[in-house]
């Protein structure tokens, strides 16, 4: 709990330098990706949809969730709140990256499949994620007691993240017409350099937003704590 | 033969855009009400001999 006699945590700089390098970074992306980088002979212009829609399924499903059930893991053991404030940063963000995930996917896919979407084990795993996620943040929203919604939250944090690894694994496990990972697999990445160096560009911009987007959501989430025990010691 | 679906990776690139521009300035809004918030809380609480003349 934030201490009444603690400074306000709104004495810092308006400008976030990070938030605006970030925003350039994945200007830059789009300009390289859109413009520079060479088009995919049998899929066109829409396989360039992979630099914006693999780099936010990996930072969503392994940086974000992964990050979100860390610091639950570690909440449920330490009990203290700012890991709680991170994994409730880490899990609306992770939702936002997901979110774009599940909407350039199917413009994708109906390029290359003739269907918007399709019932496989992965698009049907990511989509019941981005449910479980939306419904942790619901349950932060409708629990009042700060100590009883980080626990309730930490245990629901922890369980939707054991869909991460079979959301990974689902290309394997099942007959999909997802393709297979190009990249997070034990042989050489299967893309040209050209492709490559802008799909790691791509990841590097989105990283850095993420830490961004992640900074800038804790902030806010100290602030809200310190307003309602300001609130509370004044009740 | 290479497919013309150029009109797709736009919509696309344009969707992911408006999805983070979107919360970058949620985030930002929510952040600025909660900030006005503390200070109007702090400024109310203070005892009044801290207050600048006329306040």
């Amino acid at each position: 709990m934030t201490s009444a006699s603690e400074p306000l945590p709104t004495a810092r700089p308006r400008r976030d330098p990070l938030l605006g390098v970030a925003i350039v970074a994945v200007a830059l992306v789009y300009v390289r990706a859109l413009a520079f980088t060479p088009i995919e002979v049998r899929q066109g212009a829409a396989q360039k949809i992979l630099y914006i829609h693999a780099t936010s399924a990996f930072i969503a499903l392994y940086v974000a969730f992964a990050l979100m059930a860390i610091a639950s893991i570690l909440y449920l053991w330490l009990k203290d709140e700012k890991l709680d404030r991170v994994a409730e940063s880490a899990a609306e963000v992770g939702l936002a990256f997901t979110t774009v995930v599940l909407l350039t996917g199917p413009l994708w896919g109906k390029t290359i499949w003739g269907a918007w979407w399709t019932w496989d084990a992965r698009l049907t795993a990511t989509l019941f994620l981005w449910f479980i996620i939306l419904a942790y943040l619901l349950l932060r929203g409708a629990v009042e007691e700060r100590g009883r919604r980080a626990r309730y939250s930490a245990v629901l944090g922890i369980l939707a993240s054991f869909l991460v690894p079979f959301i990974h694994l689902s290309v394997y496990l099942f007959r999909t017409l997802h393709p297979m990972p190009i990249l997070l697999k034990p042989s050489a990445p299967s893309l040209p350099n050209e492709m490559l160096v802008t799909f790691l560009f791509s990841f590097a911009a989105f990283t850095l937003l993420f830490i961004a987007l992640l900074r800038l959501r804790y902030r806010m989430a100290t602030l809200r704590d310190y307003v309602a025990d300001r609130e509370q010691e004044r009740a | 033969m290479t497919p013309d679906n150029t009109s797709f990776a736009y919509t696309a690139y344009t969707l992911a855009g408006i999805i983070y521009l979107a919360y970058v300035l949620s985030l930002k809004l929510r952040l600025r009400r909660l900030r006005e918030r503390a200070i109007a809380f702090d400024a109310s609480t203070r005892p009044r001999s801290d207050r600048p003349e006329g306040a």
